[in-house]
């Protein structure tokens, strides 16, 4: 058989082609459960984490476990702070808001607050919010936890698509960056209300971290990510305070 | 050549890295943990193996001229079955993310595309399967290699558990892919020396 002719050719790469979609299409819809639910165990994991609780180690089931067990309710706010809808935080059926990259468009003016912005509510009063935002190479985001006086960060946790091994990846893999949230105070009505400063906060600005030594963008992406999501946010704490001060 | 020596000759006279010098991009960025680099080691073995055994299978009905066209379609949709495999097992899924687009990027590995054009396109399918294993194989030896030393001394810690004594002072340089590159040039020197018959006149 001529295995060089034109509609020989044609019609193998045609078949060929055909083939490998449909393996790639069966494959895609049979293993995107088992992939969500590793996303959603991963996101829950972050959140406990900004919160201050151990979930190293835990299996997917044990962090869904341990959420559950921990917060108190879940809901969306729009962008003058009002609740808009509950999110269902029942063991088996956890919803989380977990597209922070179409949140980010939403606040950054490209698109509407459909969607909404999510608010975590812990049993012991801590709010979650998250944050999302470009690095050096490619998104950052994190959640972070805030005591409830609406002004004190319990915690924060950050994760990265490439930041630089070793540098950027810091935010994530290193536990002291981490930290030097925890206690820190958020200036609502300043802007920015947070800064991460290269050379090192002034001491007694309870508002500011240190950045990363050698990795200048992307702890500038991750203090325009914290900041842009923080102002987002600004009308529901502000609202919070209010309540509580009546 | 009989299978024995089909499969030796990957790992030791003919390793991809330090005797070819094929896919020393990946082993560049991969090596900082020892979880990354068992992962891709295998992700490696897994594409090369079963793209040699199907390329070897399809190979007499291959049209010429669009021969290497057909060895990427396959080699694509191994990698990418890879991936998703990998992403959906809760085991290796933080370690697919930590990886990112390195396992994607097994497609450009020179290690495939070479095995099947040397390889698979002119042998029965049971040796081109042996000789793409091997060959993943090797590359993964010198990766986990590379990988043992970068870890420990650039995090203090192998398979992410602390080794080294508390207060290790982490190096930054071996983190960094340049060490790697030192390091497999090391590995190389070794080589060399202990088999002569690589030495250049």
């Amino acid at each position: 058989m001529n295995t060089n002719g034109n509609i020989y050719t044609i019609v193998y790469t045609t078949l060929i082609v055909v083939v490998v979609a449909g393996i790639l299409a069966a494959a895609a819809t049979f293993l995107k459960p088992s992939q969500q639910a590793n996303i959603k165990a991963e996101t829950i994991s972050q959140m406990l984490q900004a919160a201050q609780f151990e979930t190293a180690g835990l299996s997917n089931a044990s962090k869904l476990d341990k959420y559950a067990e921990e917060i108190e309710c879940a809901f969306v706010i729009d962008a003058s702070g009002a609740k808009v809808r509950d999110l269902s935080v029942s063991r088996d059926n956890i919803q989380l808001i977990d597209n922070l990259k179409a949140q980010n468009y939403a606040i950054a003016g490209k698109g509407g607050y459909e969607t909404g912005l999510p608010v975590y509510i812990l049993k012991n009063g801590v709010t979650i919010i998250p944050c999302y935002g470009a690095g050096l190479w490619g998104p950052v985001w994190g959640y972070l936890a805030i005591e409830p006086d609406g002004c004190t960060i319990k915690g924060a946790y950050f994760d990265h698509e490439s930041e630089t091994a070793g540098l950027g990846s810091r935010i994530k893999d290193d536990p002291a960056f981490r930290t030097q949230f925890c206690g820190k105070k958020i200036a609502w009505g300043q802007k920015p209300s947070f800064e991460i400063i290269k050379g090192g906060a002034p001491e007694g600005q309870e508002n500011a971290i240190d950045a990363i030594t050698g990795a200048t963008m992307t702890s500038r992406g991750l203090d325009a990510a914290i900041n842009t999501w923080l102002a987002a946010y600004e009308p529901y704490f502000t609202a919070v305070k209010t309540t509580e001060e009546e | 050549m009989t299978l024995k020596e089909t499969f030796l000759t990957p790992l030791f006279k003919g390793n991809p890295i330090t005797v070819l010098v094929l896919g020393i991009c990946s082993s560049l960025a991969v090596t900082v943990t020892l979880k990354g680099a068992l992962v891709m080691a295998l992700s490696v073995t897994v594409v090369t193996g079963l793209s040699n055994l199907v390329l070897s299978l399809l190979r007499k009905g291959i049209p010429n001229r669009v021969r290497i066209i057909v060895q990427l379609v396959v080699v694509a949709l191994l990698v990418i079955l890879v991936d998703q495999i990998l992403k959906s097992i809760e085991v290796t899924f933080p370690i697919d993310k930590q990886l990112s687009v390195y396992i994607g990027l097994i497609i450009t590995n020179c290690i495939v595309m070479g095995r099947i054009e040397a390889f698979a396109l002119g042998n029965k399918p049971i040796p081109s399967l042996i000789d793409g294993l091997a060959n993943g194989l090797g590359y993964g030896m010198i990766l986990i290699v590379v990988a043992f030393f970068r870890e420990l001394f650039g995090s203090g810690t192998l398979f992410g558990l602390q080794v080294m004594p508390a207060g290790y002072v982490t190096n930054n340089l071996v983190i960094l892919p340049p060490f790697a590159l030192i390091l497999i040039g090391c590995i190389i020197w070794i080589h060399r020396s202990a088999d002569k018959s690589l030495q250049e006149k």
